[in-house]
């Protein structure tokens, strides 16, 4: 950035600085096709690239858009400043220019994008721009600072540490915290490392404590959780969404699908305590905004539940077709009779159910009274009997609406199993699952890029369901307990992501800087006798693979720091949300020393022994990917067929793929007549199965539901449920401490961006600094103004210690964990800049999910879900408290304060 | 094709700026965060020659002096449709009520932009919302610009700032003397005949 001229108010932190020009790209520039880094929709974009020295003119014969600039029509290819940026091409200073691709008709028709896919330019490594913190080289930490070394010094430390660490204390004691998103090549090769050649349950996802499924119930009901297309949200009549709106997370599935689509004038139903853009545009166009109090959803879906089974707006059709009956049920829960996930979690008879048996279970309880859902709720009743005629009620030509359901972490991440369970039913009673507009799915959250080896350990893990069922290991609390001695986090920021974060936090600061054994010399045998010292008297080494500092674990506590080579540095593939697979190309020179993490594993294996047969001897990220293609074949996201498909062309994988540019191909992909077929959606009869050909693998849920019978499992979700309404009850705001809910959420413009959005100049003009959604009355309370700086704190935050163990059926409750010693208190805080609003309803207030420097998850408790070990990460609460006016309050330059939802 | 009129590559080998150049072209504004406006001038940047721009054929343009308004004439809140600088270039002049970042007149508050989306060109005439002093939402995909802060993205796709109009005044005459951020449709808000 330049220089600022003299700022005459004291108040702004920053200037503004606008160009009023950009290169156009030449008509000889080279294309590369791409897709968005950021949000689970992964819009398709080109980038055009040229040296320097040249650029494009205005007329179309000049320009590789062909067109005249100006142009004066919407839509048209357009390249705004945040879209150009100068990098390195094979050693050589070039412009880039990466742009919606305008003749996209899949995923982002005409070059619909996103503020944060449209600054995709920015993300681009460039010295001259604030990207100049990445990190460059492998790096040491000497007394407390980072010191460069060599690959070769930082990777045989770790293996001669690590071989120590297993030899002694067992692969439990090694554990790997992760992405589970950032392409199939990295994923496989830290898979396969993890779960094939060291073989720990000491493995946990970013946004997980442990290797768990995320919208589970969807799960036990036999549906996957992206088995919808985004064809799909344009045609419905009906989309109901839960706990998201896409405007603010999916931004051209709502833009593009939702608001267009076949059918615009679809009504839309919200369910969330947040009054966001799309809630009001969904308002303005027919819909229903359900401001529900946090983790009440439950309630919610029996009451609606309730009101269609009352008034026989049930798919009656659609039930007895697909909804398992009880005998089908009875086979194993519908899902096969042994050894699958719903056993494990162990919940004999109280779930499961058919048709009838769900609709006494609905009318006898308590809780699915519509006064009594509208008491928990926080809802009107009013509105509760709307949603639920718009949803269900067949029209007078008897005809019903085609609705979609839509669930995302405001859904599943406050109740986790009990509400994707009874969302599911919800939905299967209204004739949603397995046809044209008539979908349930996730909405998402990342991009769909996990591509797992075979094997795994967690029949390792400590933990146990009651009846000693497999459950998977928790590593925050592994980590915390001291039982990992070497903990390997790539790609993510782990602690302000998870639960109680600032205890996490404190403890991983015990576990190694506060810890006597520190590294005072770059010698490897030092290093390593070092380390042994630091985990024989308790300690653990943290290593940390990333692109950025990251506050605080690799810039306060991470003793070894590798520097990664990300999106545009390298060739990646991954899927979408609609199971989109698309190649990711290399865009330009990845900066300094920074290398993919696969390779990063590869040499770590090699060093480690791992690779003596040959198994880590990928030379580039192109024989990753057709190695892990194998592993995917009974998945919905199998590309395995054009891998073969590529290879009897003598052609490599990778290169097949970007044939198929920003359109990609959908996954699981088939082979039918010598042609590479996508699937459109998953568990759709009107998928005629072909002859098996080649490497085609036909598995049930293409055209049936994911279980046993093939028919969807209607699931039972008492509200007083013993694993839900003691932590519920537990955890509300406490009217006596004066607090409110304090849930937390994301905004459009820097959602799935975090990482990225403080080195692009717009973005951090826009977002410098967290904030914290207040209602106009909870802030009167308080006396908080918009633009204030606030803090929140929690004075109880109720952390899970120690692997409990289930035997009997109540093991795990929250009462059962008290009184056996598993529950500890602790508090947590954080700061945020106040916008006042009645956008949010009182008495809750969102704050920006894991904002760097602001860990709002420090305020809820991490404590999980007994079925399926998720954390409940909405379910904060505290009270708040201005701390002083912060700059923005009244600055004319850094962030908006207004409203959002203005139409 | 022509010569690149644009801020010199550095090298990225290295992990420091090779070159410090002020990433800022002849025909690119900066803004006080203030609110006054300055325009700065070539020779004012300091540091600055005329040689390091040499061999580069970059057009001293400049934007064109328009009268466009009477500070007597505006009610607050009530926006007002003008063509700057171009007569294709729909803009809008307004009184906000509260100062706003670039404002003129005795409030500080008469500000003035560009009513083309610069997300994807969508039309904004007709959205101001007085209360909010935002302009939106654009009817194509809903972003909204907040005029108290230089047309900064509320809510939405835009990945710049509306443009804003510079305004001078003299007496109670408002003049559009400049544009801050590039034109929807444009490559160059300069790059046309005057």
């Amino acid at each position: 950035m330049p220089d600022q001229a003299d700022v005459e108010s004291p108040k702004d932190t920053t200037g503004v600085f606008a160009r009023d020009h950009v290169p156009l790209p030449p008509a000889d520039a080279e294309v590369l096709t791409t897709a968005c880094e950021y949000c689970t929709i992964a819009c398709g974009y080109k980038a055009f690239r040229w040296p320097v020295g040249t650029q494009g003119g205005e007329s179309a014969a000049e320009n590789a858009f062909g067109i005249d600039f100006p142009s004066h029509e919407v839509m048209r290819p357009w390249v705004s400043p945040s879209q150009h940026n100068i990098v390195r091409h094979q050693g050589k200073p070039h412009h880039v220019v990466i742009v919606p691709d305008h003749d996209a008709s899949v995923v982002n028709p005409k070059g619909n994008h996103s503020i944060r896919g449209g600054t995709l330019a920015q993300k681009c490594f460039n010295p001259q721009t604030p990207t100049r913190d990445r990190l460059l080289y492998p790096q040491i930490r000497v007394r407390g600072t980072l010191m460069p070394v060599s690959w070769d010094l930082a990777l045989s430390v770790m293996a001669d540490i690590s071989k120590w660490i297993i030899e002694k204390y067992g692969e439990h004691a090694w554990a790997m915290k992760t992405y589970s998103y950032e392409y199939f090549e990295n994923t496989y090769a830290i898979t396969k490392l993890v779960n094939q050649s060291i073989g720990t349950p000491a493995f946990s996802p970013h946004d997980k404590p442990s290797a768990t499924n995320d919208a589970v119930g969807l799960d036990d009901a036999g549906i996957n959780s992206f088995s919808a297309c985004y064809e799909d949200w344009g045609m419905c009549d009906v989309a109901v969404m839960s706990g998201t709106d896409p405007y603010e997370t999916k931004t051209t599935l709502f833009t593009s699908w939702l608001m267009e689509g076949a059918n615009p004038s679809k009504k839309l139903i919200f369910v969330t305590p947040h009054r966001t853009m799309g809630v009001e545009y969904g308002l303005r166009n027919g819909g229903v905004w359900l401001p529900i109090i946090p983790g009440t959803d439950t309630a919610l879906h029996l009451a609606l539940a309730r009101i269609v089974i009352e008034n026989g707006w049930q798919d009656q059709e659609f039930i007895d077709t697909w909804v398992a009956k009880p005998w089908e049920v009875n086979s194993g829960y519908g899902r096969g009779t042994r050894n699958t996930g719903w056993q494990w979690r162990t919940t004999w008879g109280t779930w499961q159910s058919d048709w009838e048996d769900y609709k006494k279970f609905i009318l006898a309880q308590e809780e699915s009274k519509l006064e009594v859902a509208s008491k928990i709720t926080g809802l009107d009743a009013k509105d509760i009997m709307r949603a639920a005629e718009i949803m269900a009620k067949p029209r007078e030509d008897g005809s019903r609406p085609k609705t979609s359901f839509m669930l995302e972490k405001g859904n599943y991440w406050s109740n986790n199993y009990m509400n994707t369970a009874s969302f599911a039913s919800l939905a299967l009673i209204c004739g949603a699952g397995n046809r044209p507009g008539q979908v349930i799915s996730r909405g998402g959250g990342h991009q769909r890029g996990m591509m797992k080896a075979d094997g795994g350990s967690g029949y390792l893990s400590p933990e146990k369901y009651p009846g000693r069922r497999k459950k998977s290991l928790n590593l925050d609390r592994w980590v915390i307990d001291g039982q990992a001695k070497f903990c390997w986090v790539i790609g993510t920021t782990w602690i302000p992501a998870m639960l109680a974060s600032q205890d996490l936090a404190d403890a991983l600061h015990g576990l190694t800087r506060l810890n006597a054994n520190q590294v005072r010399r770059l010698d490897r045998k030092v290093i390593v006798e070092t380390f042994k010292k630091r985990i024989l008297s308790g300690g653990m080494v943290l290593v940390d693979s990333d692109i950025y500092p990251v506050e605080p674990l690799n810039t306060q506590l991470a003793d070894i720091v590798l520097p990664a080579a990300c999106w545009g540095e390298a060739d990646y593939a991954r899927c979408n949300s609609e199971r989109r697979l698309r190649l990711y190309s290399k865009i330009y020179d990845a900066p300094g020393d920074t290398k993919p993490d696969w390779w990063a594993i590869k040499e770590f294996a090699q060093r480690m022994g791992f690779g003596k047969d040959g198994s880590y001897d990928w030379k580039d990220s192109n024989d990753v990917f057709e190695e892990a293609g194998r592993f995917g074949r009974k998945g919905v996201l199998n590309y395995h067929p054009l891998v073969t498909e590529a290879q009897s062309r003598g052609v490599r994988a990778h290169d097949l793929l970007r044939d198929y540019g920003t359109t990609g191909i959908q996954t699981p992909i088939r082979k039918v007549n010598g042609d590479l077929v996508g699937t459109k959606r998953l568990h759709d009869p009107t998928i005629k199965l072909e002859e098996l050909e080649g490497d085609t693998v036909h598995m049930k849920w293409l055209y049936s539901f994911g279980t046993h019978s093939g028919k969807a499992v209607l699931l039972k979700t008492p509200w007083k449920f013993s694993g839900w309404i003691d932590f519920y009850n537990a955890v509300k705001p406490r009217k006596e401490k004066n607090e409110i809910w304090i849930t937390n959420g994301r905004v459009n413009e820097t959602w799935q961006s975090g990482f990225d959005d403080l080195r692009k100049p717009y973005l951090q003009q826009r977002w410098p600094y967290p904030f914290i959604c207040i209602n106009t009355e909870d802030a009167k309370t308080f006396g908080i103004e918009g633009g204030d700086f606030v803090e929140a704190y929690n004075d109880t935050v109720y952390i899970q210690t120690g692997q409990p163990t289930g035997v009997l059926s109540d093991d795990l409750t929250f009462t059962s964990l008290m009184k056996r010693g598993h529950i500890k208190i602790s508090d947590g805080q954080f700061t945020a800049v106040a916008i006042v609003s009645d956008a949010i309803r009182p008495g809750v207030a969102m704050a920006n999910f894991n904002f760097p420097g602001a860990p709002a998850n420090s305020v809820c408790h991490a404590v999980p879900d007994p079925v399926t070990n998720n954390y409940r990460y909405k379910l904060g609460r505290g009270r708040l408290s201005k701390v002083g006016e912060s700059p923005f309050k009244n600055s004319f330059t850094s962030m908006s304060l207004k409203p959002r939802p203005i139409i | 094709m022509k010569t690149d009129d644009h801020t010199s590559p550095c090298s990225s080998e290295g992990h420091a700026p090779a070159c410090a150049d002020l990433g800022v072209s002849r025909r690119e504004f900066l803004l006080s965060a203030g609110k006054s406006i300055a325009i700065v001038s070539l020779a004012s940047l300091p540091g600055y020659t005329l040689a390091q721009e040499a061999g580069q054929k970059a057009k001293l343009a400049k934007y064109p002096r328009e009268r466009i308004g009477g500070i007597p004439d505006l009610e607050t809140g009530v926006p007002v449709t003008l063509q700057y600088p171009y007569d294709s270039v729909n803009c809008l002049l307004v009184k906000l009520g509260v100062p706003g970042g670039g404002g003129v007149g005795p409030d500080d508050d008469i500000v003035c932009f560009t009513t083309i989306c610069t997300h994807m060109g969508g039309p904004l005439e007709g959205t101001y919302k007085p209360e909010h002093q935002v302009l939106g939402a654009c009817p194509m995909h809903l972003t909204t610009f907040d005029l108290t802060r230089h047309g900064m993205v509320v809510s939405g796709h835009a990945t710049e700032s509306l443009p804003q109009i510079m305004l001078e005044t003299e007496g109670d005459d408002i003049y559009g003397a400049g544009v801050m951020g590039l034109i929807y449709g444009y490559g160059s808000n300069l790059e046309r005949e005057i």
